[in-house]
């Protein structure tokens, strides 16, 4: 660009024409063209440019943001959500039927009903077990859909599938399309969070929150249970609180002399209110992650003090609170193989559910009474079921069932789901979707509709092809289950 | 050559006043080397009152392999260098780009002249004598060169075979986007679909130009990457390794005759278990194969899982029922095997741009694709560089050269580019050069010098340059020589209001610009400060990884197959120190402290890179692992070699990190943050933590906790970010 033939002003012409003052406008600036995390501000030929401000979808949406529970290992259907009166009755027996294992050793062919009752709750009369209260007692506002489906039965391949839509990693998940799409209602947060498990990652690990192929600043942000909760944002320990302060304050100094030697290098201004930002992020989010100022009755909701679901329900509580200042996809993830229950489901069933059940209800529940509910879709579920058979065959104390990924049953609420019903259903012995099937394209298709997005339309173009979440797999909305 | 930049130590500059010896020394060894000058060669500098102190000082610079380092990295850059194949999901490794980059690294150090340089690397195949076997080095070399045409994303080895003709021609016209940047500055890629609709390109100049390279990609007969690579394996080292993998067989045997006895022993268990009545049928269900088996054989089997089932792959599932240890003891026979294979000599391989016997016979015709799309292919083209440019400068580019193994096509090509009157091949390198020495080129617009593009702002002074370099036989030292001891180059970064009013964006160079380092100078020029850096040069790359966060770090993946933690470290040795041009470039796995810095993206090549200034950037630099480690080297470093008086302690941090002296305010209000940071410690003392396997801990004095903190402040402050 010569100045004597140009038509319009660089930015850097601008602001010095203009007398940039930072205090004026330099971190409404910063963040407006900069984009809070990750755009250039000297665009190049051709480079696209990305950036987490808010954006509009194709169509007007009822969910602004999504709360997703990652039940990792498989919850049991069976014994939880859908209820098989014909299994009471083969019980001990052999079953009637093909059946697809996954550990071959400790397989057979003996059928195991539910050691679980199961009562009718809410005013729809949904039949929930009595291992979860908590989903008993929100069954009004939730969809169950009893009839999910994937059909790779690893749990590798599995979550992949619920994740980012193909049974293959390399791929971006859902969280991170979402926020590639609407960007975030918050710039001083993470757009993407994903609450790890203090007890472990699950299965694949960091892989839950990749961004794949799409740009980095999709990726979901992990937020630990100790500090430093989020790598980069928190100070180490020994700096937090003064130390740090201290130090900024003297790099502020270190600064002002440089600049001070060099007027009118509006970069140098721009590094230094970078650091400012910073700062109030940091703020931002310890601010957000501190449920001190929560009241009783509110933790009480989430099973906060009782020190059984303590954890679980002080991620929920957080999640709301993040969801509730502009965060626009946070997941929840239970310790790895949590729910895979192989072998011992007599005992360790039972407790598996309630580390989360009791949390998992008051987060709707208070979604709900704060409005929130909805504009938010709270999704409970694993990347699997379980057989209608023994596994690990010696004893009751033993028992266990092998993975299912051709019938399983999830939750949703919230965001535009209707409130009490039941969708899909397996066959009598729970093994097989067999009517109103949801496979994980279909479950992908409807969340994003509700966000607004049309999931053939949202694209992000790779070696010249456009890619998508549900790549063109099918993907049915499910217009049974939505308002 | 306008006066503006005319080198002339002689001649008084003209407005404004040059740069001091400091801020020159400091501009000029990270322009040329990437890394910040040592306190001794500040002081050599300084106390250097010679007329020529400056022109030894670049000479020295020059000589240094750092300087191939960092020069190297600018020409992979546009090269598009990654140690991955891209494209797909699975983006798999691509073990041995490495040999390219070492052979772009050596051969700036050595500096080949720049028309050999480009040459080989588009057609050192056909420099070298067939077959491509038992090379000697300068063969190697120059076979090696043509990954340059191997460097693009490249998914033909995993795509689907419906997929393949998408796939393989996304890689020619990637290629061909490589080339066209690298050579002409122009963007010819638009005009594979369509007329170029601003710079004159028809259509089928794009086909002509695809055509001198067809011939190494043939799309009918594809080779996948791993088939494009040469071996260096001579034939006695292959027949050294057909022995010992003869040995490893013999173990290979006896571990599957024990398999065998484990499954026989393991079915006799699960048989005992069934009704006496059901052993035998169900012992031969087992046992027939198959295909062949019955279909009551098939009910029984189907009815006993366990037994049908049983398999090699699943025999490790049945230790844990009958608590033997079978997986461990077959364990022993592969352990053994791989034991005796590592004595095999290793196969070193080099990723080469090469022409198959039967390609260079009978080259496979180009074809002009009706909108791009390879399934439509129209007219039949001849190979040729572009129309606009063979107005000025014939190309003659043959179809094929019988007498020759190859097509001679590329050779032709690469003949003419570099025959010194090509109109665009030197001005776009010389421009390139520029844009590096000032932040900015002639022609700003570095990859794009068509109709799009910016317009020079010293179009004389590009031309001057350009036959310069050819008359000094295309050096790139002798570039950097004329460029670095310019009076432009030399002058200070200081605004004067005058000046600022007529040019505020200094097109016209009435000063230097002030430039932010680049993400592998900022991480390598802390490893220089806090003494840590590991000068190895070469070799297979630093692997990456991803942490428990999803960090992407240096450092070897231990986690299991399901991408679990297992809790393994594996040390690097040093090797984490190494420059950043030595860390894997993973397409999907950018070092995270390099990406936020605006490391670019190779899909396929980097023209320009981006210089943002985001609050990530700031948290890396105020929390992130990385900067707090280097801070505590620097801190230790520092009161090693000069003892424990903050006074002294300021000063050489200052020197380390800035090459010169604090001011006194500077010094003030260092020893005042100092002692406020050390009484902060003290009466707030730091609670032990337990420290992870590989990472570093806090330091754990409070002197020294407060002197890391002061030096991460240096290291993250805008004095160090930007050079004058």
């Amino acid at each position: 660009m010569n100045p004597q033939n140009s038509g319009c002003l660089s930015r850097r012409h601008f602001l010095a024409t203009s007398g940039f003052h930072l205090s004026a406008f330099g971190l409404a600036y910063l963040l407006k063209q900069d984009g809070l995390l990750g755009a250039p501000d000297k665009p190049d030929l051709e480079v696209p440019h990305y950036d987490l401000l808010p954006k509009k979808p194709h169509y007007e949406p009822q969910a602004k943001a999504m709360i997703s529970m990652f039940m990792q290992g498989g919850p049991s259907q069976i014994d939880l959500f859908d209820p098989k009166p014909e299994l009471d009755k083969l019980d001990g027996k052999k079953f009637p039927g093909d059946i697809k294992y996954d550990d071959a050793a400790h397989a057979s062919t003996t059928v195991m009903a539910s050691a679980w009752k199961y009562q009718k709750h809410g005013q729809c009369g949904t039949e929930v077990s009595e291992l979860l209260p908590g989903f008993a007692s929100i069954v009004d506002d939730a969809v169950l859909l009893r009839g999910m489906q994937s059909s790779v039965n690893n749990h590798g391949q599995a979550i992949y599938a619920l994740q980012n839509g193909r049974v293959l990693g390399g791929r971006p998940t859902i969280g991170s399309w979402l926020t590639y799409a609407l960007g975030s209602e918050s710039q001083e947060l993470p757009a993407y969070v994903a609450l790890t498990d203090p007890r472990g990652l699950p299965v694949l690990g960091v892989d839950n929150w990749t961004n794949g192929w799409l740009p980095s600043i999709y990726q979901g942000t992990a937020v630990r249970s100790k500090e430093p909760r989020i790598p980069n944002l928190d100070a180490a320990p020994y700096l937090r609180g003064e130390a740090q302060d201290n130090y900024l304050g003297f790099l502020n100094q270190l600064n002002h002399e440089h600049l001070d030697r060099h007027p009118g290098e509006s970069d140098l201004e721009a590094r230094i209110a970078s650091y400012t930002l910073a700062a109030k992020l940091q703020t931002a989010a310890k601010e957000a992650l501190d449920i001190s100022k929560e009241s009783e009755s509110t933790k009480r909701l989430y099973g906060i003090d009782n020190p059984a679901t303590a954890e679980f329900g002080t991620r929920c509580l957080i999640a709301r609170r993040l969801v509730e200042r502009g965060v626009r996809f946070v997941q929840l993830f239970t310790a790895n193989q949590t729910w895979d229950h192989h072998m011992g489901i007599i005992g360790s069933l039972p407790a598996a559910c309630k580390y989360v059940d009791i949390p998992a209800a008051g987060l709707v529940k208070d979604l709900k009474q704060r409005g929130l509910l909805d504009s938010t879709i709270v999704h409970w579920g694993g990347e699997m079921g379980r057989l209608p058979v023994i596994q690990y065959d010696s004893g009751r104390a033993k028992v266990g069932r092998d993975h299912n990924t051709y019938g399983f049953s999830m939750w949703v609420a919230g965001g535009g789901f209707k409130g009490g019903m039941t969708y899909g259903e397996t066959d009598e012995f729970g093994h097989h979707a067999v009517k109103d099937i949801v496979s994980h394209h279909d479950y992908h298709a409807t969340i994003l509709h509700l966000f607004g997005l049309d999931h053939t339309k949202l694209t992000f173009t790779r070696n010249g092809t456009a890619m998508s979440l549900t790549d063109n797999q099918g993907g049915r909305l499910v217009k049974e289950i939505i308002t | 050559m306008p006066s503006s930049s005319r080198s002339s130590s002689k001649r008084a500059s003209l407005s404004v006043p040059r740069a001091d010896k400091q801020t020159l020394l400091r501009r000029v060894t990270i322009d040329l080397t990437g890394l910040p000058p040592t306190p001794e060669e500040v002081a050599t500098f300084l106390a250097d009152d010679a007329p020529d102190a400056y022109e030894r000082l670049v000479d020295r610079l020059l000589a240094s392999p750092h300087y191939g380092e960092r020069w190297g990295r600018h020409w992979l850059d546009i090269a598009g260098y990654a140690d991955s194949d891209g494209y797909t999901d699975s983006d798999p490794a691509r073990l041995w780009a490495y040999r390219y980059r070492d052979y772009v690294i050596r051969s700036i150090n050595a500096d080949k002249p720049i028309d050999e340089f480009i040459r080989e690397q588009l057609a050192g195949d056909e420099m070298v004598k067939q077959p491509y076997k038992n090379l000697s080095p300068g063969d190697i070399d120059k076979l090696t060169a043509t990954a340059f045409l191997r460097m693009v994303p490249d998914g033909t080895a995993a795509a689907a075979t419906g997929e393949q003709t998408v796939a393989r021609n996304a890689v020619v016209s990637e290629t061909l986007k490589v080339v066209s940047s690298t050579l002409f500055g122009l963007t010819v890629g638009c005009a594979q679909c369509h007329d170029h609709k601003y710079d004159p390109i028809p259509q089928v100049d794009y086909y002509r130009l695809r055509a001198i390279f067809e011939p190494g990609f043939d799309l009918e007969h594809w080779r996948t990457p791993n088939a494009r690579l040469i071996s260096l394996m001579t034939d006695e080292e292959r027949a050294k390794a057909a022995a010992v993998e003869k040995e490893a067989q013999v173990v290979e045997t006896e571990r599957k005759a024990k398999e065998n006895e484990f499954i026989e022993k393991v079915l006799t268990w699960e048989l005992e278990k069934k009704p006496e009545e059901l052993r035998e049928p169900l012992r031969t269900a087992y046992r027939t194969e198959a295909k062949k088996r019955t279909p009551e054989q098939l009910k029984l089997l189907k009815e006993h899982p366990t037994i049908n089932q049983l398999s090699p792959g699943s025999l490790y599932l049945y230790d844990r029922t009958y608590g033997t240890k079978h997986q461990a003891e077959l364990k022993v026979f592969s352990d053994k095997e791989a034991e005796i294979r590592k004595r095999k000599p290793a196969e070193i391989f080099i990723p080469a741009f090469t022409e198959t016997a039967t390609a260079a016979k009978t080259p496979p015709p180009t074809f002009v694709f009706s909108r791009g799309d390879p399934q439509q292919p129209k007219d039949k083209v001849e190979p040729s560089d572009l129309t606009v440019l063979t107005t000025f400068h014939p190309s003659n580019i043959p179809d094929s050269t019988p007498a020759q193994p190859t097509t001679g096509r590329r050779l032709a090509f690469a003949m003419s580019v570099t025959d010194g009157k090509h109109p665009l091949t030197t001005r776009v390198f010389v421009n390139r050069v520029w844009h590096h020495h000032f932040g900015r080129g002639i022609v700003a617009s570095v990859g794009d010098f068509g109709h799009l593009g910016d317009k020079p702002t010293h179009p004389e002074l590009l031309d001057w340059l350009a036959s310069e370099f050819v008359a000094e036989h295309w050096s790139l030292k002798q570039l950097h020589r004329l460029i670095v001891t310019s009076t432009a180059y030399r002058q200070s970064s200081e605004h004067t209001a005058a000046q600022d009013h007529v040019d505020p964006d200094n097109y016209l160079l009435g000063r230097m610009n002030i430039q932010r380092i680049e993400a592998e100078t900022l991480r390598d020029a802390m490893l220089a400060i806090s003494g840590k850096l590991n000068p190895k040069m070469f070799g297979a790359p630093v692997p990456v990884k991803t942490d428990e966060d999803g960090q992407i770090v240096v450092g070897v993946d231990t986690t299991d197959t399901a991408g679990r933690p297992t809790g393994k470290y594996i040390p690097l040795n040093g090797d984490e120190f190494r420059r950043s041009v030595y860390i894997q470039m993973r397409r999907s796995k950018p070092l995270g402290m390099l990406e936020t810095f605006d490391l670019p993206r190779m899909e396929p090549n980097c023209e320009r890179r981006n210089a943002s200034t985001i609050a990530p950037q700031s948290l890396a630099m105020m929390n992130g692992e990385f900067t707090l480690d280097e801070a505590k080297y620097f801190a230790e470093r520092v009161t090693r070699e000069v003892g424990a008086d903050p006074t002294t302690e300021i000063k050489h941090a200052w020197l380390l990190a800035f090459g010169c002296a604090p001011t006194d305010a500077e010094l003030k209000d260092s020893i005042a943050f100092l002692a406020k940071q050390t009484a902060h410690f003290k009466t707030d003392p730091v609670k032990p933590e337990a420290v992870a396997k590989g990472k570093e801990g806090p330091p754990t004095e409070p002197a020294m906790q407060a002197l890391s903190s002061f030096c991460q402040a240096l290291l993250t402050s805008n004095e160090f970010f930007y050079v004058d």
